[in-house]
C-alpha cells in the first residue's frame, strides 16, 4: 500500500508516473486503469459501451486474474488504515460483535446489486461518486495536499471526503472488519476473481497440521482455513491474501503457503 | 486589488501554484451579470451532459492531469450541486482557463471524455460584454484574440472610429483563455454553455447589431456616458484570484 500511495503522491509534484486515484488512474501517462466495480457501475448508469473504458477495465481484470482479491490486502488504503485502528486497544462490546457476526458475507452482493440498480435508475454511478472509500480517500488526499499546492478542490468536497473516511474508520472501531468482510461492494467484486485467480492458498503436501488454529485466529476476514487443509487449494472469496495465516502457520507446521503458479 | 498589488505580482514575487501565497482577491462583478453560465462547464471532449454524468465515476484523473500539466483549470464540483457532486468542471476561467492541451481526454478511464482535436471541442461559447470591452469603447486592445489558442479564427473584428471592435463567432470552443487575458478588472468576457448560447444567441446578436449600427452621437453617449465610468472604476488587472 505504501509504495503505491507514494506513486500517487508524486502526481502532486507534477510527475507523470501514476495519475488519479484507485477508482481510476493513468499509469505512465498512457495506460488507463479503472476499478472493476466502478466500471460496471458506469456501464449500467450510461448503458453505453466504450472501447476506452473496456481496455482500462481489461488491464485491471488481467492483474487480478493473477492476484485475485490481493487488491484488498495490498493496495486498498482502507486496509492500511484499518490495520492501524486494529492495533488500538478497543473496548470489548460483545453486543456489537454479535451483530457483526450475524451479518453474512453475502450482504455485499446484495449491496452491490442494489447500488447497480440505483445507478441504472438515475443514470449516476452512485457508489463511486458519493460513498466510495477509494474515491473519497484520494479526494481527501488531493484536498489536503491542495492546502500546500493550491489544487482546485473545494473545501466542502474535502470535508465531505474526510468525513466519509472518518465514518468508515469509526465503523471499523466498533465493527472490526465488517466493512471489508461483508459490506464493501468493491471487495466483493474482486472476491469473484478469487475463484479463478492464479494466486490461492495452498497446503504443502506431506506436512502435518499442528491443530493450533492460529490460521483461523489471525484471519480477520473469517476465512475457515483449518477445516479445509485436505483440499488441494482454498479459494474463498473473502480471502485477501494478506499472508497472516501463512505467518501463523510458521510457528508450528509450515503447512499453509500462498501459491502463485503451481 | 490595488495597483501596488498588481506591481508586486508583475515583479514576480507571486509564484503561481504556491497555495499559501494566494494573490489578493479581486472583487469586481463578472461581465454580463444578467446572463448565467447555463449550468456547468465540463472539461474538453466531454460527452453531452447526461451521458457524461452517467459515465463519470469521479476518479479525479482529469483533475490531477490538469494539475500535472500545471494548468489547474479543472476543479471538483462541490456539495451545492448534489447531482453533480464530485464531477470535474472548469470553475472560473478568469483564474484558470482550459489551455486546450488535450491531455485529459485520452487519460479518462471511463470514456466520459473523448479524445478529439481542439478545434472540435465544445465546452461553451465566449460572449463579450460590449459595455466593458476596451475594443468596443474607443481603445485598441486585441488581448483576447492574441490569447486565443485557435489562432483567433473565431474572432471577427469590426474596425471603426470606436476601436477595433471584436466579436466572437460560433467557432468558439469555450476554453476561456480570452477570459483570463482580458485586461479589464473582472474580465469583459464570459463563457456560457453551448446550450445556453443557443437559447440567447438571437438576443445577443440583436444587441450586437443595434450597437454597431448606432449613429456617432448616440454611440458617444453610450461610451462616455455609461461605459467608460464603469470601465475606469475597474482598471486593468495583471493577475486574478477568484478561486
Amino acid at each position: 500500500m505504501f509504495g503505491i500511495l507514494i506513486l500517487f503522491l508524486l502526481q502532486f509534484v507534477n510527475i507523470k508516473l501514476l495519475v488519479g486515484g484507485l477508482t481510476g488512474s493513468a499509469v505512465l501517462w498512457s495506460l488507463n486503469l479503472i476499478d472493476v466495480f466502478a466500471y460496471i457501475e458506469s456501464l449500467v448508469a450510461s448503458l453505453d459501451f466504450t472501447k476506452e473504458s473496456f481496455i482500462a477495465v481489461l488491464a485491471v481484470s488481467g492483474l487480478y486474474l493473477i492476484f485475485g482479491r490481493a487488491f484488498c490486502g495490498w493496495v486498498c488504503p482502507m486496509d492500511f488504515l484499518y490495520e492501524i485502528i486494529d492495533r488500538v486497544k478497543k473496548p470489548q462490546l460483545s453486543g456489537l460483535q454479535k451483530i457483526s457476526a450475524k451479518i453474512p458475507p453475502q450482504t455485499g452482493y446484495i449491496i452491490a446489486a442494489f447500488l447497480l440498480f440505483v445507478s441504472c435508475l438515475i443514470g449516476i454511478p452512485v457508489f463511486s461518486n458519493y460513498a466510495s472509500h477509494l474515491t473519497n480517500f484520494f479526494r481527501a488526499l488531493t484536498g489536503v495536499v491542495s492546502l500546500i499546492l493550491d489544487l482546485p478542490v473545494g473545501k466542502d468536497v474535502v470535508i465531505y471526503s474526510i468525513a466519509v473516511i472518518l465514518f468508515l474508520l469509526l465503523f471499523e472501531f466498533f465493527f472490526p472488519r465488517l466493512w471489508c468482510r461483508a459490506l464493501c461492494p468493491v471487495g466483493k467484486v474482486y472476491g469473484l476473481f478469487n475463484k479463478v485467480s492464479l494466486l490461492r492458498i495452498g497446503f504443502v503436501e506431506g506436512r502435518q497440521c499442528g491443530e493450533c488454529m492460529l490460521c483461523d485466529q489471525t484471519c480477520y476476514m473469517n476465512v475457515k482455513i483449518a477445516m479445509n487443509i485436505d483440499k488441494p487449494a482454498l479459494r474463498d472469496s473473502n480471502c485477501i491474501y494478506c499472508g497472516r495465516c501463512s505467518e501463523g502457520c510458521e510457528t508450528k507446521s509450515r503447512l499453509i503457503k500462498l501459491k502463485l503458479w503451481r | 486589488m490595488s495597483v501596488s498589488g498588481g506591481l508586486v505580482l508583475a515583479s514576480g514575487l507571486m509564484v503561481p501554484g504556491r497555495g499559501l501565497l494566494h494573490a489578493a482577491k479581486e472583487e469586481f462583478e463578472g461581465p454580463l451579470p444578467n446572463i448565467d453560465v447555463g449550468g456547468i462547464i465540463r472539461p474538453p471532449g466531454a460527452l453531452p451532459e447526461k451521458e457524461f454524468r452517467a459515465k463519470c465515476v469521479s476518479c479525479g484523473v482529469c483533475v490531477n492531469t490538469c494539475h500535472v500539466m500545471k494548468y489547474d483549470a479543472i476543479a471538483v464540483s462541490g456539495l451545492k450541486d448534489l447531482t453533480n457532486f464530485g464531477t470535474p468542471y472548469i470553475k472560473d476561467m478568469r483564474d484558470f482557463p482550459c489551455a486546450l492541451c488535450m491531455e485529459c481526454p485520452p487519460l479518462c478511464p471511463t470514456g466520459a471524455l473523448k479524445p478529439l482535436q481542439k478545434e472540435k471541442v465544445s465546452m461553451g461559447t465566449a460572449l463579450i460584454d460590449f459595455s466593458l470591452c476596451f475594443g468596443w469603447n474607443g481603445d485598441v486592445c486585441l488581448s483576447c484574440s492574441k490569447a486565443c489558442p485557435l489562432g483567433a479564427t473565431v474572432f471577427d473584428f469590426y474596425n471603426g472610429e470606436w476601436g477595433n471592435q471584436p466579436y466572437i463567432n460560433e467557432g468558439c470552443v469555450g476554453c476561456g483563455l480570452c477570459v483570463k487575458y482580458c485586461p479589464i478588472g473582472g474580465s469583459a468576457i464570459k463563457v456560457v454553455t453551448k446550450q445556453k448560447y443557443n437559447n440567447l444567441k438571437d438576443s445577443y446578436k440583436a444587441d450586437f447589431k443595434s450597437l454597431i449600427s448606432l449613429k456617432s452621437e448616440e454611440r458617444y453617449n453610450v461610451v462616455y456616458g455609461q461605459n467608460l465610468p464603469k470601465i475606469m472604476e475597474r482598471g486593468r488587472m495583471v493577475e486574478r484570484e477568484y478561486r
